[in-house]
């Protein structure tokens, strides 16, 4: 059978294909990635994506977690403070009551503790970005308000019980925030404020019912130390979100290698290819040239 | 001198052959590089021999014309090729072209930019960081800002493939004229061929004709059909009629449904020029088939995140303490009311960020639990399965069954959150051919242990504890640990009954671990939400019963024949209301007189896993298009090669068969002039100079 005449048209399809695909190669080269479009490898398109979803999850995961820790850090501050003022006001209460006071120290010591209370009730009231952070989800109200209307006088709480969480890319929800009426007006003994008014009740006369004192003192101890339990839980919480935190960043490094390693050109290997595509170009270049140079024609070769 | 005569015409025939031959030859140089010109070569034709006395002598050839060197067959078979190459190649365009538009992410920043998936991810993720601080104006801003971007990206996507959809559109039309100026060419062709060269090879015009068609085969897809008289009939694909000799039908556009359909006398031939093949049938494909998929597809995700975000932003309270209503929706994006559409019109329409309801309905504004919500919707099924779940009688009734005996069949349905439950039909047979039936559907509650030490199960409105539930819950008693089983239930005992003091469901497990001396822990319910502290651990999930609607329990009577009498139609407008996991109804239909029903299968497509199988299908499409492209294109190649090999012209063929003619011209040229010598000396009878 004869060969087709026009080879040359052949081969110039061969060297617009040599020429695409150093193209590519060159594209992937100077972009540093290995897939440009979705039909060059649809199932890895389709897995970036996924990837990508986890990375950014994670990453997102980081940030919240920067912002909360600093909510949850003021939080147990505020906390450790009020265990300090309760601690001096617990000392204050004991020696008031040790007998050896008189009116009017027992009336200074009332006053001093009313300024703890006042102390105490304002760390009750700290606000973190302008957030009430122990009034449950009421973040926008001042949560404890003192009423000395009655004697002892009252402190009311204007939050709710709400608990906000924070989810971890896992589905693990990690609690942000005690609402103030579990850790400040806490049942029977446990009411920080309620053992504190009584206190400023019990020597605001400068007369001490002794009995009574004690048993207001012994309140307060134990309404601190159910203070102290419920920031175990903010500290808890503190610990699990910087673990989830080292976890999820852990994940996101692991996440993002394997993303490179579906999407960036390995430069090594595209750098071998372009150049044996460019050596394929050349050889069909130089085959071309030759098949068409006139001197092959068997015309040039008749006598003239 | 008969026999120098002889020699005479003999040698000038041979001349006049050579030199028509070079003629023929000096035509093929001459259009060597003339598209569809098909190489000729002479015919020779041997004259018929003189027989004298019995001998035969040769007397010597003519040449009787051109023969074009054409295989119809070969060349029919290119040209079906070339319309399969040319339809693949039309449509990888247009893919290419939507393609582009979802280009993959490659996690630079530079090429986030427009990138879908990041958007959706950036959108669910802004509502994970307002969960850290639902007040915070800032993030607030941040979700709208994602909204924004998501919905701009979306629906840009979505008018570029309707911007790519018209400029298909177009192109098809463009393609009608060329096809109507080719199939008149044709058929004018057809009758000058018929007329000229009924019985031959009409050469050039056949070359003329082999070339429209090919032309005409890149354009549309066609079968060919030659008739008497050397001409040719041309249809579509799918057999209507193009040109019948020297006739020929115009195709004609029209405008329908914002697409232009074509039209061959008087039908509407578009969807079988869609798969006919040739650049229309390619531009067709795109057009009616893989755009739209990809608009559809798009649609969908546009549709379901639009709709589910917006009613669930609806549910809970925004910073001003508001919670949506009918009248005045708290809606993010623009409400579509239809999947379709949806993409192109995917907008934010919220420009307030305090309107985002990050907390609960009835919450403060400080809570975060819708915020969470929102977030949680990425890891939710997109497609919303079929609630509906249609079953047959699942169970033989058998007349031999004991009085009071029963029998039960189950089925697995759907609610419309994918959450599956095994639907029970129990029969007990009363007897008179009756039986009663109770359709139960125990929703099984499993706790979440999320927090530490704790663990809470969620009852849907209206739910009450099954007696069939497993709980049990150890806790610190004295010294050591005690463990309660779920205590007895009162049928129809309420899950968090009004409190305090704790009652229902709360009180009996109150009092269960009371008498086991069990301290510590404490269970307490809200909303239906039943927590338990401070246990050491806990087992088991609790089944609840959703609340049914009639028809849940009934009577089936059945004649003497076994045939079902009452009811007397299929049960339909059965519900569960109340799910555990906050789906609004079940619903099932009882095909008593069917013979078989299918379950509502789930499907947990979360919108991330849509769209990436979105790419991953796309990008396979036009795979899948490219290797078949490639494949025709090699197709057409190999066959073009062999089509060449027979009609394309070798110019150093024909400088050989140049040389050839030229020597056997010089040849027969040399034996005239000897003739003519030996002419002269016979006329002059030896004298040299008479006749020179």
């Amino acid at each position: 059978m004869r060969v087709d005449p026009s080879y040359v048209s052949n081969l110039v399809g061969s060297l617009d294909q040599a020429q695409g695909n150093e193209q590519q190669l060159t594209a992937e080269l100077s972009s540093g990635v290995s897939i440009s479009s979705l039909s060059q490898n649809p199932v890895a398109s389709g897995e970036n994506v996924l990837l990508l979803n986890q990375i950014q999850q994670d990453d997102s995961f980081t940030q919240s977690s920067n912002l909360v820790t600093g909510q949850l850090q003021v939080a147990d501050s505020s906390l450790g403070s009020v265990v300090t003022e309760l601690t001096s006001a617990i000392s204050l209460a004991t020696s008031a009551n040790n007998g050896t006071m008189n009116s009017s120290d027992v009336k200074s010591i009332s006053n001093q503790i009313s300024g703890i209370l006042d102390e105490v009730q304002s760390l009750a009231n700290t606000s973190y970005q302008g957030q009430f952070i122990f009034a449950g989800g009421q973040t926008s109200t001042t949560p404890f308000t003192t009423s000395s209307g009655t004697s002892p006088a009252v402190t009311t709480y204007s939050g709710d019980d709400d608990i906000n969480y924070l989810a971890t890319p896992n589905g693990q929800k990690i609690q942000l925030n005690v609402p103030g009426s579990q850790i400040f007006l806490g049942t029977g003994s446990n009411s920080v404020f309620g053992a504190l008014n009584s206190l400023v009740a019990d020597y605001s006369s400068g007369t001490v019912n002794t009995a009574q004192a004690v048993s207001d003192t012994q309140a307060l101890g134990t309404a601190m130390n159910y203070v102290s339990q419920q920031r175990v839980t903010i500290d808890n919480s503190i610990t699990q979100i910087s673990t989830a935190s080292e976890a999820v960043t852990s994940d996101e490094t692991q996440l993002t290698s394997a993303q490179n390693n579906l999407m960036q050109a390995d430069v090594a290997q595209v750098s071998t290819q372009l150049s044996l595509a460019e050596t394929q170009q050349t050889a069909l270049e130089d085959v071309i040239a030759q098949l068409n140079s006139s001197s092959n024609s068997l015309f040039s070769k008749l006598p003239a | 001198m008969g026999t120098i005569s002889t020699a005479f015409s003999l040698i000038s025939g041979a001349l006049n052959a050579d030199q028509a031959a070079l003629s023929i030859t000096a035509n093929n140089v001459a259009n060597a590089n003339t598209p569809g010109y098909t190489q000729e070569i002479p015919k020779w034709q041997e004259n018929d021999p003189l027989t004298i006395n019995g001998v035969s002598y040769g007397n010597g050839v003519t040449e009787t014309g051109a023969k074009s060197l054409r295989d119809s067959v070969l060349a029919e078979r290119l040209d079906q090729q070339q319309q399969l190459a040319s339809a693949s190649s039309a449509r990888l365009t247009a893919l290419d072209g939507v393609q582009a538009l979802f280009t993959p992410d490659s996690g630079s920043t530079s090429s986030k930019a427009g990138d879908i998936g990041g958007d959706i991810t950036s959108f669910f993720s802004s509502f994970s960081q307002l969960e850290a601080q639902p007040t915070d104006n800032a993030l607030r801003q941040g979700v709208l800002s994602s909204a924004t971007t998501l919905a701009g990206d979306v629906s840009n996507a979505a008018a570029s493939l309707n911007t790519q959809r018209s400029g298909l559109d177009q192109e098809a039309a463009g393609v009608t004229s060329q096809v109507n100026s080719l199939t008149s060419a044709i058929s004018q062709l057809n009758v000058q061929i018929q007329s000229t060269s009924p019985n031959a090879d009409a050469g050039t015009l056949e070359d003329q004709r082999d070339q429209d068609v090919s032309q005409l085969s890149q354009l549309i897809g066609i079968n060919q059909i030659t008739t008497e008289n050397n001409g040719l009939s041309i249809t579509t694909a799918s057999g209507q009629l193009l040109v019948s000799e020297g006739s020929n039908y115009q195709l004609t556009t029209g405008a329908a449904g914002g697409v232009t359909d074509f039209f061959l006398g008087g039908s509407d031939i578009t969807s079988q020029l869609a798969g006919g093949g040739g650049q229309l049938g390619g531009y067709l494909t795109a057009r009616d088939e893989d755009i739209p998929n990809a608009l559809a597809s798009l649609d969908q995700l546009a549709y379901n995140i639009s709709t589910n975000v917006n009613a669930l932003n609806n549910s809970g309270t925004d910073l001003d303490g508001t919670t949506g209503s009918a009248a005045n929706p708290l809606y993010i994006f623009n409400q579509p009311t239809t999947a379709a559409g949806s993409a192109a019109n995917m907008s934010v329409i919220m420009t307030d960020p305090n309107q985002i309801a990050a907390a609960a309905a009835g919450q403060g504004t400080g809570d975060n639990s819708n915020a969470i919500a929102m977030a949680n919707l990425q890891n939710e099924s997109l497609v919303p399965p079929v609630a509906t779940t249609s079953f047959s009688m699942i169970q033989n009734l058998s007349a031999t069954t004991a009085l009071g005996g029963t029998a039960t069949g189950s089925i697995t349905v759907y609610d419309s959150l994918g959450k599956s439950y095994d639907a029970t039909v129990t029969y007990t047979n009363q007897g008179a051919n009756t039986w009663n039936y109770s359709i139960a559907m125990p929703d099984t509650v499993t706790p979440d242990t999320s927090v530490a030490n704790q663990m809470s199960y969620t009852f849907g409105a209206g739910e009450t504890v099954d007696p069939g539930t497993n709980l049990t819950i150890t806790g610190n008693a004295g010294g050591g640990l005690a463990t309660i089983t779920a205590p007895p239930v009162v049928a129809g005992e309420a899950v968090g009954a009004a409190g305090p003091p704790p009652t229902g469901y709360v009180a009996a497990l109150d009092a269960a671990m009371t008498a086991k001396g069990i301290t510590g822990v404490t269970v307490t319910s809200s909303g239906g939400v039943l927590t338990i502290a401070g246990a050491t651990a806990t087992a088991g999930s609790v089944i609840a019963d959703p609340v049914a609607s009639a028809n849940a329990t009934g009577i089936l009577q059945f004649n003497a024949a076994g045939t079902l009498i009452s009811p007397a139609a299929n049960v339909s407008g059965l519900t569960f209301a109340g799910l555990s996991d906050g789906a609004a109804t079940l619903n099932l239909q009882w095909g008593l007189y069917s013979a078989s029903g299918t379950a509502g299968g789930s499907n947990d497509e979360t919108p991330i896993d849509f769209y990436s199988n979105f790419v991953s299908t796309l990008g396979a499409t036009v795979s899948g298009v490219q290797a078949e492209n490639t494949a025709q294109n090699a197709s057409v190649t190999q066959l073009q090669t062999q089509n060449n090999a027979l009609s394309s012209v070798n110019l150093n063929d024909e400088a050989s068969a140049l040389s050839t003619l030229q020597t056997s011209y010089q040849a027969a040229s040399q034996v005239f002039s000897m003739l003519n010598t030996i002419m002269a000396a016979a006329l002059n009878l030896g004298d040299q100079t008479t006749v020179a």
